[in-house]
């Protein structure tokens, strides 16, 4: 394990192939509610995913980030919700995959790890087990086989005496621990896609750093791609190939991680990059807050939905619906972008 | 009072250097002297047995001047709430002292401690169970006004209410309704605005924005701040984001493990971080610039935080530091001390041996072996070793 690393760049070595991996297709999901209008929390997403790429979704608490991997993984419940749209892996879409068919690809094909690996982790099951399980369910291995990379599987994702660790409960463990086990059982099957949702957030900066290194060194090694979920636009900056910005269940600004940050076009991506704090900037300088905070419905029918936060709103923002359009490389939901580097 | 703070606020806003030459003669509002919290384990179920105890806080001394912000940051399980709250006296200090503008708050009891701590206020991190849900905001607000006795009559106390609210940007409507209303932003707000309500001199906020969202996060830290300016407010921010400290604090000192690592003004702090932890720390942040961050050294710490209830030897940090020398780490625990360093200032204290060897290049970092941290959930088994020379020989 070297002692000192930097983030070398993903997009760099850009092994991506020309076909996507995954197509996502105007994607969206409403839930019911019981004597109410229902819900739209994602509103048409569409994006792709190429071999080996890394994708970023990034937004605030409730942009419909989390629903729309609930949604190609098919997690989302049965009953009391609606996905439309399509869901293209590989040319098959998910969104029509049988319940039985579908559990076959999860965990092989496609897998997944969340927030928080303690409630993620099945409590009574010894790690190493867990992992195994995975193995013997997808690949028809033997207990005996199965656990032997399980073993390599821990040792691969840097927990330390994994020998000793494999009988070892989840309670057992610290988070950074969790973690690398949660990522260890979604990468037993060497899956074509992985979803990470916001895999560092419950973690500390100096494990975080561990985890995120981790992913990227796998990621880098097995020719995964990935989606990773977060609000850190920091984790954005040092991971991604591509960096979708999504408002209030839309894609507002999709661009190629350099330009993204460089010249934000949207006036939210501006206004959010406006608000983080800087380690670099000091005492007594003010930041430049995003006015208002996001409305419960998505008023996006007939209005721009950041048009009443928006400080470079117009008129036409609050009577028509801006498009999502390619604007040199980038894609693109504005009528009155930001024009100034920033 | 405000004036000194807008003086303060001038000198660390222009040269960003630069502490107050006055610094050393501004009195300090609290000092902390070697308080220690610690947590008995319990074990048993019929006849309780103290079998050990987590060293939540171990031994820490600050000083925070009036009129200044505080910064206290470090990694869950370091202390940095428990410190906050030994401050405030929910927490009493096993040992050591809290002298609150002169008084030393262990010795309060009762009557005295409920009035001296109309001058102590807490912002907490989450609004949404920190406030009774039941209870309107009018209400909320007015409670520690009645406790306090500082409302006369009806009129004075609408007017009071209507400042306060006005002072954290909300509408006087806001009165009649109740926290669930709210979103998390101003939420919080209110939770400030309770805090405000009693004229207090120092307000301890742990993680006070933690919880928000980054748009909104910005909002309530130039809130803050502007508070600050209004009333000559003293902070104590407790935060784990090294962005947020780095923002509004005038000092920094940095926890693990129960103790302070380094202590210094916050411009000093992140352009020249003396501790091996805080340059890991630091080298952490995720920074949203990929120019930056495909450029930029990282100290990648290996292995977890050791537990509190059996810490390490030595220097606290010994087990996971890239800097470790074969003698005195292990062995002696350093204690916070100024350097000689040319351009370090005399107030940039730091706890490691080795500081000045590690700043100039003399010592190199090495590789260090992850030691397994058992996590025993606050039972310990006496016969495991959690941490120290016993398991690293396991390991290797």
């Amino acid at each position: 394990m070297s002692q000192t690393t930097s983030y070398a760049s993903t997009s760099d070595a850009a092994r991506h192939g020309d076909e996507p991996l995954l197509q996502v297709r105007d994607l969206k999901v409403t839930f019911k509610r019981q004597g109410e209008e229902p819900f739209v929390a994602v509103d048409g997403i569409d994006f792709d995913v190429r071999p080996g790429q890394t994708v970023g979704l990034v937004g605030e608490s409730g942009c419909g980030k989390s629903v729309t991997s609930l949604a190609i993984m098919g997690l989302l419940p049965k009953r009391g919700n609606r996905v439309e749209g399509e869901v293209l892996f590989n040319g098959t879409d998910l969104l029509k995959l049988s319940d039985s068919d579908m559990r076959d690809r999860r965990g092989q094909e496609l897998a997944m790890i969340f927030q928080d690996p303690l409630s993620s982790l099945n409590p009574v099951v010894p790690v190493g087990l867990q992992v195994a399980e995975v193995l013997e369910r997808h690949k028809g291995m033997s207990r005996k086989a199965a656990m032997v990379v399980a073993r390599e599987m821990l040792d691969k994702v840097g927990i330390p005496d994994p020998d000793r660790r494999l009988k070892d409960y989840p309670h057992q463990m610290s988070g950074g621990m969790r973690q690398r086990a949660l990522i260890a059982i979604a990468l037993a099957c060497e899956p074509r896609l992985l979803i990470a949702d916001e895999p560092t957030t419950a973690l500390d900066v100096t494990i975080q750093a561990q985890i995120l290194t981790l992913l990227k060194d796998l990621v880098r090694e097995t020719g995964t791609a990935l989606i990773m979920i977060t609000h850190d636009l920091g984790v954005v900056a040092g991971l991604c190939d591509e960096v979708n910005v999504l408002y209030a269940g839309r894609i507002v600004e999709r661009a190629e991680r350099h330009p993204l940050f460089e010249q934000p076009r949207h006036p939210y991506t501006n206004g959010l990059l406006e608000s983080i704090p800087k380690l670099e900037v000091g005492r007594g300088e003010r930041l430049n807050p995003i006015p208002g905070s996001v409305a419960d419905n998505l008023p996006w029918t007939s209005a721009c939905a950041f048009a009443p936060r928006c400080l470079n709103a117009l008129e036409v923002c609050r009577e028509q619906t801006p498009q999502l359009e390619m604007d040199f490389g980038r894609a693109l939901r504005c009528f009155n972008p930001v024009e100034v580097a920033r | 009072m405000t004036s000194t703070a807008n003086a303060d606020h001038d000198v660390t806003g222009s040269a960003d250097s630069a502490v107050p030459a006055d610094a050393d003669h501004r009195d300090v509002l609290v000092d902390v002297r070697g308080v220690k919290v610690h947590f008995p384990i319990r074990k048993g179920v019929i006849f309780d047995k103290t079998i050990g105890y987590v060293y939540a806080v171990d031994g820490v001394d600050l000083q925070i001047r009036r009129g200044e912000t505080y910064g206290l940051v470090g990694e869950s399980g370091c202390g940095k709430s428990t410190l906050g709250r030994a401050i405030l006296n929910l927490e009493p200090p096993t040992e050591g002292s809290v002298t609150f503008d002169g008084v030393d708050i262990a010795s309060l009891k009762g009557e005295e401690l409920r009035r001296k701590r109309q001058d102590i206020q807490m912002v907490f991190q989450d609004p949404m169970s920190s406030l009774d849900p039941r209870q309107s905001v009018e209400s909320l607000l007015l409670e520690g006004l009645k406790a306090h006795g500082l409302i006369e009559n009806d009129a004075a106390a609408n007017q009071r209410l209507r400042e306060l609210l006005a002072a954290v940007g909300l509408p006087p409507a806001a009165l009649k309704k109740y926290p669930h209303e709210f979103s998390g932003g101003q939420r919080q707000r209110i939770g400030i605005a309770r805090a405000l309500s009693v004229n207090p001199k120092l307000i301890v906020a742990d993680e006070p924005v933690s919880a928000l969202d980054v748009s909104v996060q910005a909002q309530v830290i130039n809130l803050l701040e502007d508070l600050q300016e209004e009333f000559g407010l003293t902070y104590l921010v407790v935060a784990h984001d090294l962005a947020v400290v780095r923002h509004i604090s005038d000092r920094v000192g940095v926890m693990y493990l129960g103790a302070l690592a380094e202590e210094a003004p916050a411009a000093d702090l992140y352009a020249r971080p003396l501790h091996p932890y805080t340059r890991a720390l630091l080298s952490a942040v995720p920074v949203p610039d990929p120019v930056i961050e495909d450029q930029r050294e990282r100290i990648l710490l290996t292995g977890d935080l050791p537990s509190p209830a059996n810490p390490p030897t030595g220097c606290r940090f010994h087990t996971r530091c890239p800097w470790r020398q074969p003698t005195r780490c292990d062995t002696e625990r350093p204690v916070l001390r100024t350097v000689e360093l040319p351009g370090v200032p005399k107030d940039h204290r730091v706890a490691c041996h080795w500081a000045e060897q590690i700043e100039s290049g003399e010592l190199r970092p090495h590789e260090v072996e992850a030691i397994a941290v058992e996590q025993t959930a606050g039972v310990l088994a006496p016969d495991s070793p959690i941490i120290g020379p016993t398991s690293i020989g396991e390991i290797g």
